[in-house]
């Protein structure tokens, strides 16, 4: 996936700035006031009765792009993606599609928003049990007030397309948890959506399916290049799926980054806490892990993209034996060795990184 | 990067209009995939068409189908010579000696005695303890509910006072304290009973089945004959009433305990008798307060009922009244029914809500304390005040503060029936609706089923009860509709019957567009829910006779009663299913840019088929038994029998009709039920 | 589950709460209420003329006598089995509504005694209001009902005439007599007297055309109009048996029943009830009172105790 993210930055599809949402009575005053909105969660509560679901979130979602929203149970990031297409209305902010303002949208405008350019998948599925899995999947089609016989060519179109060859006939409860979260993704691309929108789509499901099924996501990006928000609570398909993350905490952003910005890079303790077992040599990439090219290491060796995973590097060094060059369009950028696998996989390169430019991942935060 | 193309604007107006409905059935869901799926549904489509072509075809050439008079047995005779035995043995068989009059007795000079005991503490003691044992209910602390439940209990007191109903509302309170207690008692064994053994409930639940469908009405007589008129036949059908429920909801409690926690309680070695005491119970305990507030609203419902035969109180008051077309009066004293409603219902409420908040922190030994410190004053308080309460205050409420409020309220009424009645301009008033509705659905109706022969309409109620239910629905169906005939009861059944079809249509249609209001209407919602609250525990009684000013003395009559009845109830049991919509589907459609009716259409409705179902299998009830209170304003046919049985106190009269009253409630009931379903738990 | 421990010692309790109600206490009293000395209880039928009996007697034996006296109200069938069985001790008004009980208690089992007339007569018949009939002189006979039943046609009847019919519990042979006839009619019952009432004002009230089961004495008379419709005229045992009633009604004394043993104690109380005789004109009086001016029975009772002392003085026990 990392491919895609190198597209030109055209407009954003999502451009979100300062958005909240309050939930309580009089939320509209929450955001305005600077006071109440210095509050801690807890204080908030116990002094307005209100509690802020998204607190002040500002990020873009670039055109083409996997961009997954993580945190745990309560950390807002439901209520942050609903908030994009308005199925929960925003308290305060700017909320912009494609350069539109949708908070300004009236009701059919929207309705052709929702229509139309955005496509959501559930983590409850919330299939029709009462239409069988084709009708399902064309009901999306259907509300749009596509003929019977186009929109159910184009369900069995889908249904295929997503692997349930030959049970379009069958209702939702004839089918494994899997199936059916294949049921909501079909649908979800039958409308060919310009952003697909997943709450937590695989949360449900065994944790082998589970695999299967970011397989599925992985492979559907890779053929459309369609722009994705994903929301998670797992870090390691947060880390699997996305070309940058979105870390939440409490309704806040705590960081955004590229999944190997994240895990080097933590923002505070929090996201250390969080990244704490990750297998770092898998997601960190030998740009990071390098250290400066010295004289001594001479033009001469095997050589490494800056892109490749220190898990990867750790092999080609493993097997020549010696020192690599990193080498980024024909110029040695610097070198890899030993020692500098070692520090990824203990863990020490990043604490260093991280006390360095902490600065650094705030700013990519509140771009 | 693709960009949206297949559905633009363009393309979306040549699309056919959204039909957001599916063409096929809706079938049962084991059903395999594809062709073989619509084969293994289509006999039963199929079986309604047959049937349905049966009853028509077999009515346009038949002309008269009534039950063959050869297949009827007298029942009049022998029932006579029970009635006969009846009236010579009150006195005189040991049944009567060491049983039946025993319970009759005890229950008179039980409510005497509570009477006398109200009497005693004067109204200034009533109304002290009544609001000190609201309080306690609440919590007996200075929290938000203690408060509010002692601040209803004083005001609703008060309430019964100004409005000159102290004496009635004492009488009603002394009957209902005695009713709730016995019906509660025998709930709660056999629901014990019922929860713990299977046999038992196996016994019970077709008896609790055929009680609920059971209109009162139908039953009174018998224990009119058993007990005469008077307190001890009102209140002994007021627990036949009132109890199932509560048996109904402990069974139902101790059998849905969570296993996990009865596993463990038997882990660490409990006895049976600790299990039940320490797990069973206490788990069942919130099911058993919602019991116990059924049972409570029920016998409510009944002591008003039971002045038919003899009970004091509200509901004789209200009685007495429209015999001098008084509605002034009847509307006051129902007003003071449903207060005492509200009283009640608020009471229990708070109490049962206190069963599940959680322990607050700290202080707890001290609030227990506090608790039964409470408790004990109100013992203390009933002491002292039947000692000198009525030293300190009158016995009843003083009449000068009362307020009459009867003429206001008669001419309110007498100008609304009057305007709606016939005033309404160009559109008529509901006595030319009426008139439509009886020419137009009433009429054709009653003759469709009296010349449909018995065996077609056999075979309809057969094939729906198949259908919607099980096999075993669709026997009891037909077997119902056979006792009818062989009472000879036949042509009088169908009447009544098409009554019923009639009030239901009406009630579905309107039930159900105000559930979706409700339901998707916020401020509908909270408009509607305190005229439902209302509509549902006020006396029938009290609209009677109002409704024969807006139609005039007819079937009309009774069926707009018995819509006013069933509405509320399927109007909360419609909204509440689509509200209780699986959210998820809910948001997936929104998501997807469905408008508010496709919302409805395609995911609200469809996903609610099973409470809408619930809905009119509930109607069904409640209009059948208010189709037959009807019989007391002009609904003529098995209602009238019943009220005739019971004034002339003629049991071959009444009791026929009764029985084809429970039997066509028992058969709607099963055609309307869907299978593997046990509504109203 | 192994409950059957519990399961016995449940079903063991609740037989044995069946058990105790059955035997514990022995043969039960089988006259509770009423029948004693210190409190009368008088049967009131659901009429607004029995509540102003009952209310007058009330008033006055709670004054002159003090007497003790609750008023219940049932009609007549139930009210003649209270007398039987001592639950109620007089009924003040009975129109020989229920020939077969007043048979049974009265002359076989002789647990009810008659306590003499009301003075008040009775009158039964089939009537119209008299703005119809003047309109249609010779609607007031029976014989021409037929030629006029299609103005009295309602949705209701369909293609024959409305006959309003009485309430369940009162004395009638209306349909019957229909049938005799062959008159073009549908009789209807009404459930209740009240229900009757409601509707014959509603009718009177639009002026609309109808035909009722009707009685005097009657407190809407002061209200409305109406005008008989002759019928053949009643000899007595001509309505029996009421399938072959060719006649009208019997114009009644209204009469007094007494549970025997209550007779039989000549207590003041029932001497008074004995004595108790009043008019028409005196019972419309009171009914007036309460019905159309909804005053309360005791004060309208009141009202005529103050104006009457002459009357009542007659029916206080001599000492």
């Amino acid at each position: 996936m990392s491919e895609t993210h190198e597209s030109a930055p055209a407009t954003p599809v999502f451009s979100v700035r300062n958005l909240w949402k309050v939930f309580g009575p009089k939320a509209h005053r929450v955001p305005g006031d600077k006071e109440l909105a210095g509050l801690s969660a807890a204080e908030l509560t116990k002094r307005t009765g209100c509690t802020a679901a998204v607190r002040d979130v500002s990020f873009d979602v670039r055109k083409g792009e996997v961009f997954v929203v993580m945190g745990l149970s309560g950390s807002g990031k439901s209520t942050l993606v609903r908030c994009l297409t308005r199925l929960i209305e925003p308290t305060a902010g700017v909320l912009e599609m494609d350069g539109e303002d949708v908070r300004a949208m009236d009701k059919h405008r929207l309705r052709e928003l929702r229509r139309h350019r955005t496509a959501m998948v559930f983590q409850n599925f919330g299939l029709l049990p009462h239409r069988t899995v084709t009708d399902n999947v064309a009901y999306g089609l259907e509300i749009q007030g596509m003929s019977k016989q186009e929109r159910r060519a184009k369900g069995t179109e889908m249904v295929e397309k997503v692997g349930l060859e030959g049970l379009g006939d069958r209702r939702p409860v004839q089918l494994s948890g899997g199936q059916q979260q294949r049921v909501g993704l079909a649908r979800a691309l039958a409308v060919d959506p310009e952003v697909l929108l997943f709450d937590e789509p695989f949360s449900a499901l065994d944790p082998l399916i589970r695999r299967d099924m970011q397989e599925e996501v992985i492979r559907l990006h890779r053929e459309e290049g369609r722009t994705m928000i994903f929301i998670t609570h797992d870090l390691s398909e947060a880390l699997r799926l996305g070309d940058r993350i979105l870390l939440m905490r409490d309704g806040e952003i705590v960081q955004l980054g590229t999944p190997e910005e994240i895990v080097a890079n933590p923002a505070d303790d929090y996201v250390r806490d969080f990244v704490r077992d990750v297998p770092r040599e898998q997601v960190i990439s030998v740009r990071r892990a390098m250290r400066p090219a010295e004289k001594a290491d001479g033009d001469n060796g095997a050589e490494l993209s800056p892109d490749t995973l220190v898990s990867d590097a750790i092999e080609a060094v493993a097997r020549s034996g010696e020192n690599l060059r990193v080498v980024d369009d024909g110029r040695t950028i610097g070198v890899i060795d030993h020692a500098c696998l070692l520090n990824v996989v203990a863990g020490i390169d990043g604490d260093d990184d991280g006390e360095g430019d902490p600065g650094k991942d705030k700013e990519v935060a509140a771009v | 990067m693709s960009t949206p193309t297949i559905p633009e604007q363009g393309e979306q107006k040549t699309s056919d209009a959204p039909s957001p409905r599916q063409p096929d059935g809706r079938p049962e869901q084991q059903a395999p995939p594809s062709g073989l799926a619509v084969l293994a549904r289509s006999p039963k489509v199929l079986a309604v068409l047959v049937a349905v072509l049966v009853v028509v075809v077999s009515a346009a050439v038949g002309g008269s189908g009534v039950w063959p008079q050869g297949w009827t047995i007298d029942i009049r005779t022998p029932l006579n010579d029970l009635d006969g035995w009846l009236v010579d043995n009150r006195e005189k068989s040991p049944i009567f000696l060491y049983f039946l009059l025993h319970i009759s007795n005890s229950a008179e000079s039980s409510v005497d005695a509570i009477i006398s005991l109200f009497d005693a503490m004067g109204w200034i003691g009533v109304t002290v303890v009544g609001t000190l044992v609201g309080w306690a209910a609440g919590g007996s602390d200075l929290s938000r509910r203690a408060l509010r439940t002692g601040g209803t209990t004083l005001g609703v007191f008060i309430a019964c006072g100004v409005l000159n109903m102290w004496a009635p509302t004492m009488e009603t309170l002394a009957l209902m304290t005695v009713a709730v207690f016995a019906a509660a008692v025998l709930g709660l064994l056999l629901g014990l009973g019922a929860g713990l053994s299977d046999r038992f409930e196996k016994i019970l639940r077709p008896v609790f089945d055929t009680m609920q469908v059971m209109p009162a009405f139908a039953y009174l007589l018998p224990l009119l004959l058993m007990f005469g008129v008077g307190v001890p036949s009102a209140l002994i059908a007021t627990v036949i009433y009132a109890a199932p429920p509560m048996a109904r909801l402990t069974s139902l409690g101790l059998r849905s305990a969570d296993p996990a926690a009865l596993e463990a309680s038997a882990s660490l070695g409990a006895s049976h008798w600790q299990r039940l005491w320490t797990a069973r119970l206490p788990l069942a305990r919130k099911q058993m307060m919602l019991g116990l507030n059924q049972a409570i609203m029920m016998c409510l419902s009944m002591v008003v009922l039971a002045s038919l035969i003899g009970s004091e109180g509200l509901g004789d008051e209200i009685y007495q009244a429209l015999g001098s077309l008084d509605v002034g009066t009847a509307l006051t004293a129902g007003v003071a029914v449903v207060l005492i409603a509200v009283l009640l219902d608020r009471t229990t409420a708070a109490a049962g809500e206190r069963l599940d908040a959680t322990v607050t922190v700290g202080a707890t030994r001290l609030m227990a304390r506090i608790r039964m410190a409470v408790w004990g004053l109100v013992l203390a308080l009933i002491g002292v005040f039947s000692a000198v309460g009525s030293s300190i205050g009158e016995r009843e409420w003083p009449d000068v503060w009362t307020v009459d409020v009867t003429r206001p309220l008669q001419s309110a009424v007498d100008w609304l029936t009057e305007t709606i009645g016939s005033g309404i301009p160009v559109l008529g008033g509901t006595v030319v609706w009426a008139k439509g509705f009886t020419v137009y659905v009433l009429n054709p109706l009653r003759s469709g089923l009296e010349t449909t022969p018995w065996w077609a309409l056999a075979l309809l109620v057969g094939v729906i009860g198949w259908i919607v239910g099980t096999w075993r629905a669709a026997l009891t169906g037909v077997i119902c509709l056979g006792l009818i005939g062989m009472m000879g009861l036949w042509e009088k059944s169908m009447d009544t019957f098409s009554q019923v079809i009639g009030g239901l249509v009406l009630t579905m249609v309107i039930g159900i567009v105000l559930g979706i209001l409700t339901a998707r209407v916020e401020r509908v919602e909270r408009m509607l829910r305190p005229v439902l609250d209302t509509m549902q525990t006020m006396p029938q009684f009290v609209y009677l006779i109002p409704v024969i000013a807006l139609v005039g003395l007819s079937r009309s009559a009774g069926i707009i009663a018995a819509v006013i009845y069933a509405c509320p109830a399927v109007i909360r049991i419609t909204a509440q299913g689509l509200r209780y919509v699986d959210p998820a589907a809910m948001e997936a459609s929104r998501s997807l840019g469905a408008t508010s009716r496709q919302q409805l259409l395609g995911v609200q409705l469809p996903l609610a088929r099973k409470s809408l179902l619930v809905g009119v299998n509930q109607g069904v009830v409640l209009v059948l038994s208010m189709v037959v209170i009807a019989g007391l304003i002009g609904g003529g046919a098995l209602g009238y029998d019943v009220v005739q049985g019971l004034s002339k106190g003629d049991l071959s009269q009444g009791l026929p009709a009764g029985i084809a009253i429970v039997c066509l409630g028992i058969m709607l009931d099963r055609i309307t039920q869907p299978a593997g379903e046990r509504p109203r738990d | 589950m192994k409950n059957k421990q519990i399961r016995k010692t449940v079903v063991a309790g609740i037989g044995i709460l069946g058990a105790l109600s059955l035997s514990a206490c022995g043969a039960a009293e089988t006259n509770s209420g009423g029948g004693t000395d210190d409190k009368v209880v008088l049967a009131e039928p659901s009429w607004v003329g029995a509540q102003a009996n009952a209310a007058v007697v009330k008033k006055l034996m709670e004054d002159e006598l003090d007497v003790k006296v609750e008023a219940k109200q049932m009609d007549e069938p139930v009210a003649f089995d209270a007398l039987d069985s001592g639950k109620a001790d007089a009924i003040l008004e009975d129109w020989h509504g229920v020939p077969k009980k007043e048979k049974k208690y009265v002359d076989e089992k002789k647990t009810v005694v008659s306590g003499g007339d009301l003075g008040v007569v009775g009158h039964i018949g089939w009537f119209v209001p008299k703005y119809y009939a003047d309109k249609n002189p010779d609607v007031t006979d029976y014989k021409n009902l037929n030629k006029y039943a299609k103005d009295f046609r309602t949705s209701e009847s369909g293609d024959k005439g409305h006959f309003i019919g009485a309430a369940p519990s009162y004395s009638q042979h209306d349909k019957e007599l229909i049938k005799n006839f062959d008159l073009d009619y549908k009789h209807i019952p009404s459930g209740a007297e009240a229900a009757q009432l409601k509707e014959i004002q509603r009718l009177y009230e639009a002026k609309k055309p109808f035909l009722t089961y009707w009685w005097e004495p009657q407190w809407m008379n002061n209200k409305i109009d109406m005008v008989e419709v002759e019928l053949p005229k009643h000899t007595p045992g001509c309505e029996e048996p009421a399938a072959k009633a060719k006649c009208g009604y019997e114009t009644n004394q209204l009469e007094k029943f007494l549970n025997a043993d209550f007779a039989k104690s000549n207590s003041d109380a029932a001497k008074f009830i004995k004595n108790f005789k009043w008019t028409t004109k005196d019972q419309n009086e009171v009914a007036g009172d309460i019905a159309g001016k909804k005053m309360k029975p005791e004060d309208a009772a009141e009202k005529w105790i103050k104006a009457n002392k002459s009357t009542w003085e007659k029916w206080l026990p001599k000492k």
